[in-house]
């Protein structure tokens, strides 16, 4: 029993709530009525005493009380259960968006990575032309250096061929560079051009197989065809049927001799 | 007219007809050709025909000959006939030419054409002619009907909207056209001259009546006759009216407002009395003991029936004059001839269309 009021006692804790005097003060609540926990237990029990003895006289009140004790035990219990979910629910989503932020830190990292690339790809390109520059530059210089030291009646000639040499190399270099490039840019266009003229041959080709055929179909008409397959006359169903075939009859009759009026004249 | 291979060949290509039977019905009108087939088809088509008036036109039409509503638009460029003016085809013997027989021929074709018969298919055709057409009429159109069908038939118009609503007893059928309204007494057999009468007040009457009216009436106001007819299709009407008919005219160039209200109504007012004339003397001449039936069983067909409150305004002036009356109009005005005509070519035997091939 002294279980069961301890297990109430915190029940009720769990469903109240704390609040200080001088905030009830500003909701304008002057006074207030204070009940224990002790006697809110003493009460509760007693509620379900005497329930128990008006309702359930001649049954066994003890095994009634037992099993209400245990239902609201196993209430309890499971408003705990819940508790816990709502708390391991709230930890899960915490650390799912620990590593959502994660992953928005390692694609930020990855951004400036892959922009200091590119960055440092067309420094190096610079860097590469610079080098290449200095390159030409000390080659000429060498060759300038090279005629200097000579007698200074070095001719036009030989200065003309060694800087043309000079230049010739340079020049021919990056033509072969720029030769290959351009080559295997045409390729890459032809191979594109080759894989198009193929797909419009082979559709081409369907086409003209599919035109095969339908003019093989001669004499296409156009028409509507008629509900009826043959020749239809009365119905003798019909009640002017009698009528009606003295009528048919009439006009055919004038219809002949129409007819032969025409081919007589 | 035709030797033993031109029989072979017509044999030959008959025993290739054999993917069913088509029924055309077709109402020869000087207004509008209607044409209803058993294949579904039914269509109508302005009884005009234009043929380019010179070589540019020919390239700019791209076309030797045009029908119907696109030889009325393109009438500017074309020579454009009315083949069946007043419901009769003008022949060289009636004051006409060549070319009007001609016309009347393409007519007849393209209504044939506009039915869409399959070439494997025969074609057997009844058409609607006027109840007083000419033999020489009947013959011109036979002949340019066999150029397109296998075998043709012509019969009476009033008759033909008679036999396709199974009336074929004590009534009256008035077909009003627009070159001329046909009147037949139907009593269970072929109709005779005596049951019928024509006479020319018709739609053409009404329009050129309101031309008329409006010229008199609308100073300065600028029209065509086809302006008059479409008015007068949209707004047509006798007794009194619903509403007022405004409508726009071009007074030099601008777009002007006319009321043309009393004028449609004086216009169309023309029919009443020479329908109910016509009534009065098949009904006078008729069975006496029959006279009240067919008094009460007036059929109002043709184009020109779609006049709002016609039927009403006969029946009244019947009831005045011939001390009774009852008039229906039928259902489908400008198919009413050609159904008919598309129910006698079902009807009609077998052996009867072999024999007028």
């Amino acid at each position: 029993m002294s279980g069961f009021k301890e297990t109430l006692k915190d029940a009720l804790r769990q469903v109240s709530f704390r609040t200080s005097v001088e905030k009830l003060r500003k909701k304008g609540i002057q006074e207030v009525s204070v009940l224990g926990l002790d006697r809110i237990v003493g009460l509760v029990e007693a509620a379900v005493h005497r329930s128990l003895r008006t309702r359930l006289m001649g049954i066994e009140r003890e095994a009634v009380a037992e099993s209400t004790k245990a239902e609201f035990l196993r209430l309890l219990r499971s408003h705990e259960d819940l508790q816990r979910e709502k708390s391991e629910i709230e930890r899960a989503r915490e650390r799912a968006e620990e590593e959502i932020d994660q992953m928005r830190r390692e694609l930020t990292q990855k951004q400036s990575a892959l922009q200091d690339r590119l960055e440092r790809g067309s420094v190096d390109q610079a860097n590469r032309y610079v080098g290449e520059d200095a390159a030409i530059a000390a080659k000429v210089t060498e060759v300038i250096g090279a005629i200097a030291s000579e007698s200074d009646t070095a001719s036009h000639e030989v200065l003309n061929e060694r800087l043309m040499a000079l230049v010739m190399d340079v020049v021919s270099a990056e033509r072969q560079s720029a030769d290959g490039a351009r080559k295997e840019l045409q390729d890459r266009e032809v191979g594109i051009l080759q894989r198009r003229i193929k797909k419009l041959s082979d559709t081409l080709s369907s086409t003209e197989q599919r035109l095969v055929k339908a003019t093989a179909v001669k004499d296409f008409d156009t028409g509507i065809s008629s509900i009826y397959r043959e020749v239809q006359g009365l119905n003798t169903a019909d009640t002017q049927a009698a009528k009606k075939k003295e009528l048919m009859a009439d006009i055919f009759r004038a219809n002949l001799a129409l007819q032969k009026r025409s081919k007589g004249a | 007219m035709s030797d033993n291979s031109d029989k072979s060949t017509n044999r030959a290509d008959e025993d290739k007809k054999d993917h069913g039977v088509l029924y055309i019905g077709m109402d020869l009108g000087t207004s509008r050709t209607s044409v209803s087939a058993s294949n579904g088809v039914r269509e109508t088509v302005f009884s005009t025909v234009g043929y380019p008036k010179d070589h540019v036109s020919s390239k700019l039409l791209q076309k030797d000959v045009l029908f119907g509503k696109e030889a009325i638009e393109k009438r500017m460029s074309l020579r454009v006939y009315r083949p069946l003016e007043k419901g009769v085809i003008k022949s060289e013997a009636d004051g006409g030419d060549d070319a009007n027989m001609k016309a009347a021929r393409d007519l007849i074709g393209e209504a044939i054409r506009i039915a869409k018969p399959r070439s494997d298919e025969l074609v057997y055709c009844v058409i609607g002619a006027p109840a007083e057409a000419s033999m020489t009429n009947r013959e011109a159109i036979i002949e340019a009907a066999r150029e397109h069908v296998d075998s043709v038939m012509l019969c009476s118009e009033p008759f033909a909207v008679a036999y396709g609503l199974d009336w074929l007893e004590d009534v009256l059928v008035c077909d009003i056209g627009a070159g001329t309204t046909d009147l037949c007494r139907m009593h269970g057999t072929m109709p005779e001259d005596s049951d019928q009468v024509m006479f020319d007040v018709a739609g053409d009457a009404v329009d050129a009546e309101l031309a008329k009216q409006i010229e008199a009436t609308c100073p300065g106001a600028q029209f065509t006759i086809q302006m008059v007819k479409e008015i007068k299709e949209r707004y047509g009407f006798v007794g009194e009216p619903s509403e007022r008919v405004m409508v726009e005219l071009p007074v030099d160039g601008k777009p002007t407002t006319f009321d043309l209200t009393e004028q449609l109504q004086a216009a169309c007012s023309v029919l009443i009395a020479p329908i109910v004339d016509g009534i009065k003397q098949l009904v006078a001449t008729f069975d006496p003991e029959f006279q009240q039936k067919l008094k009460n069983r007036v059929l109002l067909a043709g184009g020109g029936s779609m006049v709002k409150d016609l039927d009403t305004a006969v029946e009244h002036a019947m009831h005045e004059r011939l001390g009774g009356g009852k008039v229906i109009r039928i259902e489908e005005p400008i198919y009413g001839g050609s159904n008919g005509a598309l129910k006698i070519a079902h009807d009609m035997p077998e052996d009867y269309w072999e024999q007028l091939k």
